[in-house]
């Protein structure tokens, strides 16, 4: 099976261990791996911000650059990513030819816990990670693209790994893009009561299949000093200690 | 508290602790009965489907269906007036009152009166307008708004309303909830007993018989629409629902969405005004049709489906928001996240700009909403809308997504732009610092994975 | 009295918007008019036990009674000598506030929510059932619909529907204050329903 990276622009310039993660995790149950640097955004800050006429140049680009290639499915590590390549039909929905276009990207478009189980229907990747850690549902992930018990069952495949829900394994973490910024305290606020969860469970790591729930959640967690870590799925499937 | 200061008034929310935790335990509990109630009927997402195509059926011709709800609704005695907007609702009201020689009103809660300001209007004409849901009665000796669709006063503790009890009506001090909701009901008895008119919302006006149906726990409805000689009601134009029979799936919905019952105590399914003069009831019923604004809301259907709204607040109690800040904060009649799509519409974009960005779009609402409302897509047509009509406030973050897209639809200027911004990162102001004021950043990475994948593959 | 100018402007203004959204309108999809069916358990219990356990669960009293005798004895019993209202010769409205017990009958039941259904153009029940703190129902076992989409049918299938019509489930209540449940608001605090299985 050849498979196209769709790396994000988030976690190629911030957090480029996710890319990587993904790379090994697919190489290693027996995908080819192809990466077209040509790609940058899928456009969510800006659709989400409103700004549809500035987002729908960039999601042309991103179509242009992932027809060309011949894989048979688009990966990416990120359920927001993926959802919003899922919704590029709507921004081209006055123009016909883009729309059928867009249709064929965002049905071979997938995120990797969904790609692994559902395409390639396999829930052992060989993965060895001891300690105990919990699983945060990103929004997008969960409700857009109906994630709940995939990661979970990838998860529970990790040898060494004791896994326990969250109480609010569904609650939102408070990133929500631009909100994060636009309404820090209300950020925040939500955000602490995901901390507070994730210091009662007792977990040495919080998984989660987006980086940018990551990086609000690890942000918070570092800054009250915590020894609770983040990790992507990605970076506990790759891992094999 | 006014919408404009959104900002403002979140922050001040966020420092009330006691709010907080009033929130916390109402939303909580609220959110538990809902997914039981739920959960106990296995044909609970095929009755969300059937209600939102029940709604989206009536509101795609609600012209016809208004004249014909109007029609039936004559045909059984009932006036009808109609309001093209809140100025207009309250002078026919307040003409209808006092041209009865009305004095004093009994009113049972409404968003809608709520929407109009009617009591301030009536007052205005000498009346004396008394709220007689409990949590409403609370809210109006307070002098506050309601913070919550369906739990008016869910801000306040037992402590502060017993306080207010003995400030207001001379009421002994006691913590007692029994004894609360007694003073409260010996003190609205007298003012039922003595009522002139009684003003009520609608939950649901059914076309095919002219019937208004109204729902609730208390009773105040039943005494209100019972026992004064005059009944008004106000009805906006997209409560309607074509059959009496569709009752059936709003029935099984509305209750359990808002407070996880399999049925409210009481539904007043009136009809026109009595058969007979020596008949029980009221002589005279009117109802106000008001549009206000929602007939705005028909011209797309990304809005048109705010008009699907049975206002059972689930919304509200799902939303980390909402969670966090409570009603008042929005400044608004309709707050959370409903409030977040339907007050711009209501009141303007101008006015309302902030809350339809006031959200992390989790989507959380949207999958309890009982009519399947999306709203996050809701917010993010506005957002659009916003973003496109408001030129002054959002013409430098234009400029900066406009700049944006350049940057991202060209992969060389992609690269470049990363690694200017790796050099500078620790210069990188205003939005950084909205970010680090509570949570560490992680620096940009020194090797971008697109630079390692030259380099290793 | 019609405000003319009011009701055309509002008019307009639905029609117009509603052309406005016309291009963006999908094809309308056909509603299934027939209402939804609670789907039926397998061990189906009759209409008086699902409603009693309904009406039990919302803090109402049931009882059920086999003659006019054992009516008669279970009506006393519950007023204990207390003043009662009855509907079919109720006091004037002014002096109803100083009964301790209203008593009607119930034109129908709803097993599935444990709901009496009361026609106010059958008896004078609307206000003998609202205001007195104890109302007391007698509801015929055969007038016991099994669901609410049953009742809604029956309400609509006469010439005209009854120009007010009530539902009932169980005493009034509330949760208004720091959501602890009271029960008894400004309707009735104990609702008693006897049901009849006289033949």
């Amino acid at each position: 099976m050849k498979v196209s990276l769709f790396v994000t622009c988030l976690v190629d310039q911030l957090w480029s261990n996710i890319g990587t993660s993904c790379v090994a995790v697919l190489r290693r149950v027996g995908c080819e791996v192809e990466f077209d640097d040509r790609q940058t955004c899928c456009g969510q800050p800006a659709f989400n911000t409103g700004y549809r006429n500035e987002a729908r140049p960039v999601a042309r680009r991103f179509i242009e650059v992932f027809e060309e290639s011949k894989a048979d499915a688009i990966v990416s590590p990120s359920g927001s990513c993926t959802a919003m390549v899922h919704h590029f039909p709507e921004l081209f929905s006055d123009e016909p030819q883009w729309r059928e276009r867009a249709e064929a990207i965002a049905a071979r478009t997938h995120e990797l816990s969904s790609f692994l189980i559902r395409v390639l229907e396999i829930e052992d990747v060989g993965a060895r990670w001891q300690g105990k850690l919990t699983w945060h549902d990103a929004c997008h992930g969960l409700r857009d693209l109906n994630l709940k018990m995939e990661p979970r069952r990838l998860i529970r495949q990790v040898r060494g790994a004791e896994f326990v829900e969250l109480e609010n394994a569904e609650s939102c973490c408070g990133f929500g893009g631009t909100f994060s910024v636009k309404y820090p305290e209300i950020s925040l606020a939500i955000l602490d009561q995901k901390i507070e969860a994730i210091e009662r469970a007792g977990v040495q790591a919080v998984v989660s299949g987006d980086a940018s729930c990551l990086m609000q959640i690890g942000g918070r967690l570092s800054r009250t000093g915590s020894k609770v870590r983040v990790m992507h799925l990605a970076e506990l499937l790759a891992a094999t200690d | 508290m006014n919408t404009e200061t959104f900002a403002e008034n979140a922050k001040a929310a966020l420092q009330d602790a006691q709010l907080r935790d009033a929130l916390r335990n109402a939303t909580t509990l609220f959110g538990k009965k809902r997914r039981e109630a739920a959960a106990s009927l296995s044909n609970w997402e095929e009755l969300r489907s059937q209600a939102r195509a029940i709604k989206d059926e009536v509101l795609l011709h609600l012209d016809r269906y208004l004249e014909t709800f109007v029609r039936n609704a004559e045909k059984r005695g009932a006036k009808i007036h109609w309001a093209r907007d809140a100025a207009e609702a309250n002078a026919i009201i307040t003409r209808l009152t006092t041209e009865r020689g009305a004095r004093n009103v009994v009113k049972s809660k409404s968003m809608t009166t709520e929407e109009i300001h009617l009591n301030a209007a009536l007052e205005r004409a000498g009346m004396q307008v008394v709220e007689t849901d409990l949590g409403e009665y609370i809210i109006q000796l307070a002098d506050e708004t309601p913070s919550h669709i369906i739990a008016p006063a869910i801000h306040k503790t037992k402590r502060q309303i017993a306080e207010l009890f003995t400030t207001e009506l001379g009421m002994a001090p006691t913590d007692d909830v029994a004894q609360l909701t007694s003073t409260a009901r010996a003190t609205l008895r007298e003012r039922f007993a003595t009522a002139d008119v009684g003003i009520s919302g609608v939950n649901f006006g059914i076309v095919e018989t002219g019937t208004i149906v109204i729902v609730e726990n208390e009773g105040n409805i039943r005494l209100t629409t019972s026992l004064p000689r005059t009944h008004i009601a106000v009805m906006g134009i997209e409560k309607l629902l074509p059959r009496f029979d569709d009752l059936d799936v709003f029935l099984k919905l509305l209750p359990r969405s808002g407070t996880g019952q399999a049925l409210s105590t009481y539904q007043s399914f009136i009809t026109g005004t009595k058969r007979n003069a020596s008949d029980e009831g009221p002589e005279e019923l009117h109802i106000i049709v008001l549009d206000n604004g929602r007939s705005r809301m028909l011209a797309h259907p990304v809005t048109r489906q705010s008009l699907a709204c049975i206002r059972c607040g689930a919304c509200l109690n799902s939303c980390p928001v909402y969670q966090q800040i409570g009603g008042h904060a929005y400044g608004s009649v309709y707050p959370g996240p409903i409030g977040s799509v339907i007050t711009p519409q209501l009141i303007g974009m101008q006015k309302a700009a902030q809350l339809p960005y006031a959200s992390s779009l989790c989507g959380a609402c949207r999958e309890v909403c009982p009519v399947k409302i999306d709203i996050p897509q809701l917010l993010l047509h506005l957002r659009s809308e916003i973003s496109e009509k408001q030129p002054s406030g959002r013409r430098k973050e234009r400029l900066l997504f406009k700049l944006w897209a350049a940057i991202m639809t060209r992969p060389w200027l992609y690269e470049k732009t990363a690694s200017a911004a790796r050099l500078f990162q620790r210069w990188l102001k205003p939005p950084v610092k909205a970010w680090t004021s509570g949570r560490d950043l992680r620096p940009i990475e020194a090797e971008s994975f697109r630079e390692q994948w030259r380099r290793t593959r | 009295m019609n405000n003319g100018d009011a009701r055309a402007e509002i008019m307009r203004s639905i029609r117009t918007h509603l052309a406005m959204s016309a291009p963006y309108d999908g094809p309308e999809k056909p509603i299934n008019t027939n209402p939804s069916k609670s789907p039926v358990q397998t061990a189906v219990p009759s209409v008086v036990e699902l409603f009693k356990q309904n009406l039990e669960a919302v803090d109402g009293h049931c009882l059920v009674v086999y003659n006019e005798a054992e009516l008669s004895e279970a009506v006393n019993r519950i007023v204990n000598g207390r003043r009662v209202a009855t509907s079919d010769a109720p006091p004037a409205t002014g002096d109803l506030f100083k009964y301790d017990v209203g008593i009607t009958s119930a034109q129908a039941g709803i097993a599935e929510t444990g709901t009496l259904v009361l026609d106010s153009s059958v008896e004078r029940n609307r206000l003998v059932s609202l205001v007195p703190p104890v109302h007391i129902a007698i509801l015929n076992a055969s007038r016991i619909y099994r669901t609410l989409s049953d009742a809604l049918t029956t309400l609509q299938s006469g010439e005209e529907v009854s120009p007010a019509i009530t539902f009932i489930t169980g005493p009034s209540r509330t949760a208004d204050i720091e959501l602890t449940l009271a029960i008894g608001v400004h309707g009735p605090q104990e609702l008693y329903v006897i049901i009849n299985q006289n033949n």
